[in-house]
């Protein structure tokens, strides 16, 4: 009782004291010529995406406020209901004077962004040395129209690839899988041959979820040479990736593993969380999803499946040739936009403020302050700039909800010394090397725009139906040519004609 | 024995009710002064209609137009009935008005009639702890969100390693995918709706069989009348007007087939059968920021609501009963 009376005492005292600068801050400023005092503290409110249970506490923001010299006040959306929750406050005009927008595929954000609600930056970005260095290709995926609306997030391109248990591996005297074959043999193995050793027949291969993006099947996909969404050939026709040789074969692996029973039965219908249980109890020993999360996964195994090992791989192919890897790259690389619009921030004075804030945002300092939080509190850090995260449900808590607020996720000095978190970065970063790109995500489409999710819904059922033979060849036809009618022709030619302007 | 006559209370609230309606009509604009108290306490849930529930409805006017938040209504094109065509044209129509309307149907057919037998079988209950007891247990559900009770729906009924299959696996039979197949997902939405709604559907019920003239009850008993035929011909036909309303409300309501939970039943492979007009707005609405279309969808979803009403009330007239306007 006593702490908190305290604290509360501190922050009305620290009320007091921002209100009193923030009124002799705007004394000194001249609104109308754009003209800024860098020195003054800016007052921030920040629409941001919550991807933890619950908000972070106020610790890593006390010291995340004095470093960029502002007082911030976060609304938190969660993930999962990000696109309804930014869609409404798009449509109530109830927005923040930074908003974080990470869907701009959705039609609503879009119209959004080409209406004029936010601020165009791309002009003054030079005027700040972190966001000057944002790379020019960046800039042109994340724009809409030729237009910058906000800070781009820099993500790693493709985070994509293969979680397997080295324990079992080794245990059944069988090497890392280089081919989908392989991977295949692999499952086998795991369903049929009593990894664990417990002598029941109670492990599958493959755990997977409800999910064809982020989940197994479109990393399996890249690895038949399927494109990312759309293919365009040569004299400029767009193809979707469910009518390419690659997605079929990607289904028909899926199919043989569900038939098999090399994955769990009740993939279609299971939640993330569900998932890494599964694999964190030792139910099964292949995750195919983002690298990074075999650091998740070993945590979560502590005290269920002491013996886990890990291993991940990245270089999977359908042929084994090394010069068909390839893997999808999520929205092209571009994790969203930091927005800001005109209704909350009033004139450039104020722009420019909030743009020297998500400057110092990029700071390595705020980077590790929002990565690993406060250096003898949460973490330590060797002499080679290794952080070891110290007090793991502290950071949780207080730490881990930033994530997300990080404009920018990779290329600072300091690292995790954790090995297979490291191993993920790399492997993360040598992704990128055959990553593929999206080369719809950039173009215009009236009818995806207003019907895209709708018609994309028949071809992610028929491809679950496909899976799990509800239907066969001919019913997938069939699912294709009721989209072709119901929209997707017109998507097509609209892509089309829309990659055509961009090539003059 | 208690309550000695009802019926005669309730006749003489209708004749004072009576007077002060004619007392109203004589001494005009006096009535309301003179009964400014009652007016007053009409007035939190005056208020309450008009802000939440009839002011909302200007914002119909978006579904014939396309609507951009950033233009307001006042200056987002107007398109006419391009989104109501846009719903009657598009394939899912027609699976989106079966599924509801079969779902609807469902509700009224099995689930309606349910609370009654429930409550009737209560009444016949003479031990009253034993009576309390049954009654606090079965009310329990209603308090659980969908969320929860799906979830323990997934726990029982999954392929992998749940209860039911397991249980199934070890009879000799073959594992049914009840969370994946279409054949399944209607029983299991009704399963759900009666475990969850059935114990507190009863209250209403067993308030209106409590207010039962017992002498009637005495009089049967004297004529050799069983329990059921007491049921039958006291009990049932003293709750009729009861049943009726109710029945008429529900109609009403039961377009509203639960978003959340039909949402959270909702997977790739049982579509065709759980889609339904919440979920596509939803969807279509919320998610792809289709606002206006969403509306229209939500409009027509009104009007189909009042026509059921309507004809309900019609019907209950026609046999006599009093309908619910």
């Amino acid at each position: 009782m006593k702490k908190s009376q305290i604290i509360a005492m501190k922050k009305v005292a620290a009320v007091v004291v921002s209100s009193a600068l923030i009124l002799t801050a705007c004394g000194g400023e001249n609104a109308s010529s754009g003209v800024y005092d860098a020195n003054s503290k800016a007052e921030i409110s920040w629409l941001n995406i919550l991807h933890t249970a619950s908000p972070p506490t106020d610790t890593v923001l006390n010291k995340l406020e004095e470093k960029t010299n502002s007082d911030i006040t976060f609304s938190w959306i969660p993930d999962a209901s990000k696109e309804e929750r930014i869609n409404t406050a798009l449509a109530s005009d109830s927005l923040s004077d930074i908003v974080t927008l990470t869907l701009l595929d959705n039609s609503s954000v879009r119209n959004a962004l080409k209406s004029g609600m936010f601020w165009e930056v791309e002009p003054y970005l030079k005027d700040y040395p972190n966001l000057a260095k944002i790379p020019p290709e960046t800039i042109k995926s994340a724009s809409i129209g030729g237009k910058l609306y906000g800070v781009p997030f820099q993500k790693d391109l493709a985070r994509n690839g293969v979680t397997i248990r080295k324990d079992w591996l080794d245990k059944l005297g069988l090497e890392v899988p280089k081919t989908t074959d392989e991977l295949m043999a692999v499952a086998k193995a795991f369903t049929e041959q009593d990894p664990d050793g417990n002598g029941a027949n109670d492990t599958t291969g493959f755990v997977d979820r409800n999910d064809l993006v982020y989940g197994a099947f479109k990393t399996l996909s890249s690895y038949f040479g399927t494109p990312n969404n759309w293919q365009v050939s040569e004299d400029g026709k767009m193809t979707p990736e469910f009518m390419t040789e690659g997605y079929m074969k990607t289904m028909n692996y899926m199919k043989d593993l569900y038939d098999k029973g090399y994955i769990n039965k009740d993939f279609a219908v299971t939640a993330k969380t569900d998932q890494q249980q599964k694999f964190a109890q030792g139910k099964a020993g292949i995750y195919v999803g983002a690298l990074f999360d075999s650091k998740n996964l070993l945590n979560m195994s502590k005290g269920v499946q002491d013996d886990m090992e890990l291993v991940m791989a990245n270089d999977i192919t359908s042929t084994g040739n090394e010069s068909d890897r390839a893997i999808w790259a999520a929205n092209n690389g571009i994790g969203g936009l930091l927005s800001f619009p005109r209704s909350e921030v009033k004139d450039e004075a104020e722009l420019k403020r909030i743009l020297k804030f998500v400057n110092d945002l990029l700071d390595e300092d705020s980077f590790a302050l929002m990565t690993y939080g406060i250096e003898g509190t949460h973490y330590k850090v060797d002499d080679k700039d290794a952080a070891t995260i110290t007090n793991t449900d502290l950071w949780q808590q207080e730490v881990q909800p930033f994530a997300s607020s990080r404009p920018k996720e990779s290329g600072y000095n300091i690292h995790d010394a954790d090995p297979l978190k490291q191993m993920a970065d790399k492997m993360i970063a040598d992704n990128a090397n055959y990553a593929v790109l999206n080369p719809a995500y950039a173009l215009e489409s009236e009818t995806y725009n207003t019907q895209g999710s709708e018609l994309q819904k028949m071809i992610v059922d028929a491809t679950y139906k496909y899976i799990l033979g509800e239907i066969d060849e001919n019913g997938f036809n069939q699912a294709i040519e009721s989209w072709k009618s119901a929209g997707g022709s017109s998507i097509i030619s609209e892509y089309e004609a829309s990659y055509k302007a961009t090539q003059s | 024995m208690k309550m000695s006559n009802p019926m005669k209370v309730s006749d003489a609230a209708a004749l004072k009710l009576e007077g002060t309606k004619k007392a109203t009509k004589r001494r005009g604009q006096y009535g309301i002064l003179r009964n400014k108290f009652l007016y007053l306490m009409i007035l939190p849930g005056f208020i309450y209609f008009v802000i939440f529930k009839y002011l909302p409805m200007g914002g119909l006017i978006i579904s014939f137009q396309d609507y951009q938040p950033y233009l307001g209504i006042a200056d987002s094109p107007w398109v006419g009935l391009k989104h109501f065509i846009r719903l009657f044209t598009e394939p899912t129509f027609f699976m989106l008005l079966s599924n509801t309307l079969i779902l609807f149907a469902l509700n009224i057919v099995i689930f309606f009639p349910l609370p009654i037998i429930l409550a009737l079988m209560l009444n016949e209950v003479r031990h009253r702890y034993f009576k309390n007891a049954i009654q606090t247990i079965i009310y329990i559900p209603h308090f659980m969100s969908w969320v929860i009770i799906v979830s323990i729906t997934y726990v029982f009924l999954t392929v992998d390693g749940g209860v039911i299959n397991e249980m199934l696996a070890a009879m000799g039979f073959q594992k049914i995918s009840f969370l994946t197949s279409p054949e399944w997902l209607r029983t299991m939405y009704m399963a759900q709706i009666i475990w969850k709604e059935l114990g507190w559907s009863t209250i209403i019920y067993l308030a209106a069989i409590t207010v039962v003239d017992t002498q009637l009850y005495e009089a049967a008993e004297m004529d050799g009348a069983g329990r059921l035929r007491k049921t039958w011909h006291v009990t049932l036909p003293a709750i009729r007007p009861v049943i009726i309303t109710l029945l008429i409300l529900k109609i009403g309501t039961t377009l509203d087939l639960g978003f959340e939970h039909m949402y959270l039943l909702l997977n790739s492979l049982n579509r065709e059968v759980a889609e339904i007009f919440d979920t596509y707005i939803y969807t279509a609405g919320l998610k792809n920021g289709q606002l206006s279309f969403s509306t229209a969808v939500g409009l027509f979803k009104g009007l189909v609501g009042l026509i059921l009403i309507m004809m309900a009330n019609k019907l209950a007239k026609k046999f006599g009963e009093d309908g619910v306007y």
